[in-house]
């Protein structure tokens, strides 16, 4: 127990920093991913049907792929077949390369949720805005897009908090978060080695990071309630 | 409206298409192109001007000092022939599994990290000569330590490996019952958790980790069951490696190598470069 106090400001200081890399990370996919959802969501219910088959199997081989594979592929494909390591080998290409990878599997999810948020408005609203007169964009930002957003907030809230704890999987390119930092105290990092407690103390991080997403998405789940 | 953004949206997806075959019809261009590159792995390292050393968190060969500088055996000689080509030095840490990966990929430049020349390696990767000797020890609980002092007392324990590591094939050649972990470190865990009854190891590693003043207290090592090197691995038809066994016999020669060797203590394990 010493030994641990002894060791836990070391430790702490470097799982902050490794928390702080888990965060950048966790953002960036959010604000990549929620727009980029929105298009994708688009493709896919388009009439033109080329678009729309194009985008359903680009969501499948998302979708239907481990992100781990995929984050090796973005990160290592490029040197490996193409001859030219486009993200270099320092900590902003690695995390670059992940974002890359996180914001593409994550706006695919993303993607679906919003269609079945669009297709669960009824119909009946967009033809009463039609005879009134409303032009397509006009019923899509005034009519619809409220109502999605509140149907969509609760199953966007499961993937934003299952999101927090996949960054872990960014680690496979060596990109160092969280679970790195305290998995490097088992192997020997900073004059501490063999101390296993760091890797599990990194689920208390999570465990509050979660908490306050949790509260923060139920408020606006509330906020939203006006609608019914 | 809606027909715009339909054909906006699928020229986009037509050109990110275009833009995939484009880059397959280059790969067949490159790889002529790149075949000539990989003539002179010097020419291209000395061309960007840095030699990317990929490392794992290990001491004593590369770890961080508390300025948060690489320090050890390996990062100090890193340094030193980075300097002998001219070039900067960049160390990365990277997944020990994926070295060959990151190696083919470009991403470093070299493995310098205390490995194993093991088949695996060696048929994965131009080596250097080996630098420094190593061994493979078994790690059981201190208070058990007793009972297994030799090699026909492991029979009925069972183990905890590195997948891939030279601590597997010796258990494998011996038909002890192992599970494979992910690391050496949680090969450790293991027996400290008491999931497994012992682990084998690299020794450099247990001075390190196991006994008094370590997180593992309980555990010791007793067996020795084999000795291994390590080396220095380089990208495949990499003429770099040929210049690191120069520079390794030119710093032998003058006593720069020994001298570093003290440094870190591992001087007694260091093979002499002719």
């Amino acid at each position: 127990m010493d030994l641990i106090l002894e060791q836990m400001p070391i430790v702490v200081n470097a799982l902050n920093v490794g928390f702080i890399q888990t965060l950048k990370l966790f953002f960036v996919t959010l604000i990549g991913a929620l727009p980029l959802g929105l298009i994708i969501s688009f493709g896919s219910m388009s009439r033109f049907k080329p678009l729309s088959y194009v985008t359903k199997f680009f969501v499948w081989i998302i979708r239907g792929t481990p992100l781990m594979i995929q984050l090796l592929i973005v990160y290592y494909f490029p040197g490996l077949v193409l001859h030219n390591p486009i993200w270099g080998g320092g900590e902003t290409g690695r995390f670059l390369a992940a974002s890359t990878a996180f914001v593409i599997n994550y706006a695919c999810y993303f993607s679906e949720i919003y269609r079945g948020g669009i297709q669960g408005v009824p119909v009946g609203q967009e033809e009463a805005g039609l005879v009134l007169g409303m032009t397509k964009s006009q019923i899509f930002f005034k009519v619809t897009l409220l109502q999605m957003i509140k149907r969509i907030v609760p199953p966007i809230s499961n993937e934003i908090i299952t999101l927090v704890k996949d960054t872990s999987l960014a680690r496979i390119i060596a990109l160092q978060e969280i679970i790195w930092a305290g998995q490097a105290f088992m192997k020997g990092s900073q004059g501490i080695s063999g101390a296993i407690w760091p890797l599990f103390f990194t689920a208390v991080y999570y465990l509050i990071w979660n908490g306050i997403l949790t509260v923060l998405l139920g408020r606006l789940e509330k906020k939203l309630d006006y609608f019914r | 409206m809606k027909k715009l953004t339909a054909l906006i949206l699928s020229l986009l997806m037509a050109m990110s298409l275009a833009a995939c075959g484009g880059s397959s019809d280059n790969k067949q261009e490159s790889t002529t192109g790149a075949a000539a590159a990989e003539e002179s792995d010097m020419a291209y390292v000395k061309d960007k001007g840095t030699l990317v050393v990929g490392i794992t968190d290990f001491a004593p060969m590369d770890y961080k000092d508390d300025n948060g500088e690489w320090i050890g055996f390996d990062a100090d000689m890193a340094k030193a022939f980075a300097e002998s080509l001219g070039v900067d030095v960049e160390f990365v840490e990277i997944d020990w599994d994926n070295k060959a990966l990151e190696l083919e990929g470009k991403t470093i430049d070299c493995v310098w990290n205390g490995m194993t020349l093991t088949d695996e390696v060696t048929s994965a990767m131009d080596c250097s000569n080996a630098y420094c000797n190593n061994a493979q020890v078994v790690i059981v609980p201190a208070d058990k330590a007793d009972q297994y002092q030799d090699v026909n007392s492991l029979s009925d324990l069972t183990f905890a490996v590195e997948a891939g590591s030279a601590g597997e094939a010796e258990v494998k050649a011996l038909e002890l019952n192992y599970t494979p972990v992910k690391a050496q470190s949680d090969a450790l865990m293991e027996v400290a958790a008491g999931t497994s009854d012992a682990a084998v190891i690299d020794s450099l590693m247990a001075a390190a980790m196991v006994g008094e003043g370590t997180g593992y207290t309980d555990l010791t090592y007793t067996v020795g069951l084999n000795s291994e090197e390590y080396g220095v691995g380089f990208r495949k038809g990499s003429d770099l490696a040929a210049a690191l066994n120069d520079f390794f016999v030119a710093s032998y020669a003058d006593g720069t190598m020994q001298a570093c060797a003290e440094t870190y203590k591992v001087q007694a394990a260091l093979i002499e470069q002719k």
